[in-house]
């Protein structure tokens, strides 16, 4: 099976990013005290340095949910105009280069639109 | 008794709202056109209610508890939630929601033995704020979501989609009411949101998918588009194809396909489907 067979269900940082995304106190929170939200929920060392560090790929590698991942990037990069050029989708670009690559060169096969 | 008086299927990628104007030219007329016939075709079917079948981003339920199915029982539903509103580029909206026969699936559901959990305060994102922006933009024809897991393993089988589909259509027959119903499914086509193929689209799946679909024989469908090959044109994305197979199961003969793009600006295959003819 796929990537989203990876996920770890039983992660806690699964489980923080859902509670985070529907609560604007705790949104507000996510830039300022992003440590303190990580000791609320339980994450363990490894996840909250994954997240501090926006590590697409390790974040990917230790379960987090791949739905999350480009949500955890909205909350640090913000939300708005999230096309290929936003720096959520450069984070993914660092991540994974030889995906993204075949992704150019499909792109430039079927023309290019603006990124 | 219900009648269902349209079937339609549709892609509903963020990016169809969100960042439009950043596809290719010849994509945004394509869907456009696309989207609007569907609009018209939906407006000349009269439906009272739309029965809406998409899928849960985990937004409504948390990792650790992700019903298969979920029915929006609300008197009126509201979106799109808090912060997706910005992603989506979409103003809040209301739609008058139809308890009566919302609580009536949830409940024959049962005693058919097919569980479906139900929220009175469903929340949006882009599965059902982009397709009731384009096919219900004023929000005057009532709304049933019902929302599926296709993203937290186990992933569902094609079989069981549409076999719940099959459920749902003797349910919905069986509503004392006479309301005209349409049937929207949202989601797919090829894509991996979040995962390492973020920016691919699977433009042969997906071409090879409408063709199964415009030659409208079921059992060939279920038989060739397995799991497996869904996962492997987009893995955790192009799942939510499942809600067009439920959908599948209150149609027969072919689809009609309006249109496809390989759309790697909205990071998703992109296509919307009609299918002319009800099932009995």
């Amino acid at each position: 099976m796929g990537n989203v067979e990876r996920c770890d269900k039983t992660l806690p940082l699964n489980e923080m990013i859902f509670y985070v995304r529907r609560d604007a106190a705790l949104r507000a929170r996510w830039l300022t005290d992003l440590a303190g939200l990580a000791r609320e929920f339980g994450l363990g060392q490894a996840e909250y340095e994954a997240l501090r560090d926006r590590d697409v790929r390790r974040l990917n590698e230790m379960g987090v949910h791949q739905y999350y991942i480009p949500q955890i990037l909205r909350l640090f990069y913000g939300a708005s105009a999230n096309s290929n050029a936003h720096p959520a989708l450069e984070a993914y670009r660092k991540a994974y280069p030889e995906e993204a690559a075949a992704s150019d060169r499909l792109q430039a096969r079927l023309g290019r639109g603006q990124g | 008794m219900a009648q269902v008086v349209a079937a339609m299927a549709l892609t509903h990628s963020p990016g169809l709202t969100g960042w439009f104007d950043r596809a290719p030219e010849n994509q945004r007329r394509e869907a456009r056109g696309a989207l609007d016939t569907m609009r018209e075709r939906l407006r000349a079917a009269r439906p009272d209610v739309i029965l809406l079948f998409s899928n849960d981003h985990l937004l409504n339920w948390p990792i650790n508890n992700t019903p298969e199915y979920t029915v929006g029982i609300g008197a009126e539903h509201a979106g799109p939630a808090d912060w997706y509103d910005e992603w989506l580029a979409l103003e809040k909206y209301r739609i008058p929601g139809h308890p009566a026969f919302a609580r009536h699936l949830v409940n024959e559901g049962a005693r058919r033995r097919l569980g479906l959990a139900y929220l009175r305060d469903m929340q949006f994102d882009d599965g059902v704020s982009v397709p009731m922006h384009y096919l219900n933009p004023e929000g005057d024809i009532a709304l049933v979501p019902v929302t599926m897991n296709c993203t937290v393993p186990p992933i569902p089988t094609p079989e069981r989609a549409y076999q719940v589909g099959a459920t749902f259509r003797e349910i919905v027959k069986g509503y004392p009411g006479a309301e005209r119903v349409a049937v929207v499914a949202t989601g797919g086509l090829s894509h991996e949101p979040g995962g390492p193929r973020y920016f691919w689209v699977d433009e042969e799946f997906d071409r090879w998918f409408l063709e199964l679909l415009a030659a409208g024989d079921h059992a060939a469908l279920l038989r060739e588009c397995t799991l497996e090959r869904m996962e492997a044109a987009g893995s955790g994305g192009t799942a939510e194809l499942l809600a067009w197979m439920v959908a599948l199961a209150f149609t027969t003969g072919p689809a009609e396909v309006l249109a496809y793009m390989p759309a790697i600006a909205w990071r998703s295959g992109t296509g919307m489907v009609v299918w002319p003819h009800a099932a009995d």
